[in-house]
């Protein structure tokens, strides 16, 4: 491991990160879980040295103290469903306009094209803009690309907050709809990895999950990138990641969501109702 | 018999967490028997009275009743959450006591001095009683400047700057020492755990 993501772990665990900082390490932790194995060692150190202290026992009557201040609490409002991915992109969202800059996507235009070539030179990340009819794709090029993988996750983490918090940025338009879905997806093809931003979904059926695809309009072939984790509010931000497309060079690539049911034995190609794309892909 | 493995404590405080994160008085309770005797100690070791570490601990333990339910497992263990609300808590208590009427404010950088006495010696009125013998072997081979970062890093309000103003170091070396430091110590306790 490299030893500036070390340096960041120990930093971590001290907790010695300013927020931003915080977040954008915690994105990574997510995803790699050799620093997620260094992080639970240098926790362990921590916990050691802290039993290490001399103990002393708190006063008898601390706890009853405690419990009466809780029961004077206003009663507590549980958290919104979706807050567990989401809450961590406000904090993001600052590191990402820092990173942005860095890596100097924040100069790139916001150029796009409602089809995606079959090959692009640049790197590039796709937009997709998907609503309950169809699916818009644009291509967002990146000025450079990090040969770090977490680098690179992060990059695309906060173009996806971005785009969260200020969907006017996105390069596709998200068309409002009374019913039906909306929702937007990046993905990076190099990498295999994107978000997908829910927006609004049809509560889902009993029985059923909503499954996002990915679709070589070329090949023909489908790859599966994930169940969405949706709950009750059927809104959030979510990462996925797909295998590699079996071509060299792969064709325009569309999203869709489907309506799949439970208890249908696992398949590798969509079968149910789709709720967001391109009704037609089929 | 033997203690459970740290994997399947940390498993079960995840599980209380949990409990306590939607309203669940006895796992609350079960967390306090857990956490509160090192916590209240690293208090004291923190603000350097009972006093004041009681108060303190009664502000920790609340924040922990009431953000339990957005504890993740995914970025760190139990115990350490509950470590970082206590010690963020006396750490703002500390640093607004040194910046009330009648203490002594901060120097300005690159003047005067601080107060960097830490660890193993008298910064505060407790008495430090290191009984555990592996982890004083592992810390005793951790170079004493590496040591001393780290302890300042885990025992004083201190920030980055004041803690390199301590050592009369830049700011990257101070970083570089505490992790060294703390990667030492980890590979230490781990080697002398086999």
């Amino acid at each position: 491991m490299n030893p500036q993501l070390e340096e960041l772990a120990c930093l971590y665990v001290l907790d010695w990160l300013e927020a931003s900082e915080r977040a954008s390490f915690e994105a990574c932790l997510l995803h790699n879980p050799q620093l997620a194995a260094l992080v639970g060692e240098l926790e362990s150190a921590l916990a050691q040295r802290i039993h290490a202290l001399a103990q002393l026992e708190p006063p008898a009557g601390l706890l009853a103290q405690i419990e009466a201040r809780i029961d004077r609490l206003p009663a507590m409002v549980p958290p919104a469903p979706a807050r567990r991915v989401t809450s961590l992109w406000p904090s993001l969202a600052r590191w990402g306009i820092a990173a942005l800059l860095a890596v100097g996507v924040g100069a790139m235009a916001l150029q796009y094209l409602r089809r995606v070539p079959a090959a692009a030179k640049r790197p590039y990340v796709i937009i997709v803009g998907l609503d309950s009819r169809q699916s818009t794709l644009a291509e967002l090029p990146m000025p450079k690309r990090s040969q770090d993988a977490d680098a690179c996750f992060i990059q695309l983490a906060s173009l996806a907050e971005r785009f969260w918090e200020r969907p006017e940025d996105l390069p596709v338009k998200l068309r409002s709809t009374a019913e039906g879905g909306r929702g937007y997806a990046l993905f990076d093809p190099a990498s295999n990895q994107g978000f997908i931003a829910i927006r609004q979904l049809p509560a889902i059926e009993q029985g059923q999950r909503y499954h996002l695809w990915i679709l070589d309009t070329a090949s023909g072939q489908t790859r599966e990138a994930g169940v969405l984790p949706l709950t009750d509010s059927n809104r959030g931000l979510y990462f996925f990641s797909v295998a590699p497309a079996s071509e060299a060079t792969p064709g325009r690539l569309d999203f869709f969501v489907t309506a799949e049911d439970t208890t249908a034995s696992q398949s590798t190609r969509p079968r149910g109702k789709i709720v967001l794309g391109d009704k037609t892909v089929f | 018999m033997s203690p459970p493995p740290e994997n399947a404590v940390a498993i079960e405080e995840v599980c209380l967490l949990a409990q306590t994160g939607v309203g669940d008085r006895d796992a609350f309770r079960q967390l306090y028997a857990r956490y509160g005797v090192p916590l209240f100690s690293l208090a004291v070791r923190l603000v350097g009275n009972t006093g004041e570490a009681e108060e303190l601990l009664q502000d920790a333990f609340v924040k922990i009743w009431r953000n339990a339910a957005s504890y993740d497992s995914r970025k760190s263990r139990p115990f350490t959450w509950a470590v970082t609300i206590l010690r963020r808590t006396c750490i703002d208590h500390l640093r607004k006591r040194r910046h009330q009427p009648g203490t002594t404010p901060l120097p300005a950088d690159g003047e005067a001095t601080l107060d960097c006495s830490t660890s193993e010696n008298g910064r505060h009125a407790t008495e430090i009683r290191e009984d555990n013998d592996r982890l004083l072997g592992a810390l005793a081979k951790v170079p004493p400047n590496q040591r001393r970062a780290l302890e300042l890093a885990l025992f004083s309000e201190f920030t980055h700057s004041e803690i390199a103003q301590c050592l009369e170091q830049p700011v990257g070396t101070v970083k570089s020492w505490i992790r060294r430091g703390l990667l030492d110590l980890r590979t230490t306790l781990t080697d002398s755990a086999r």
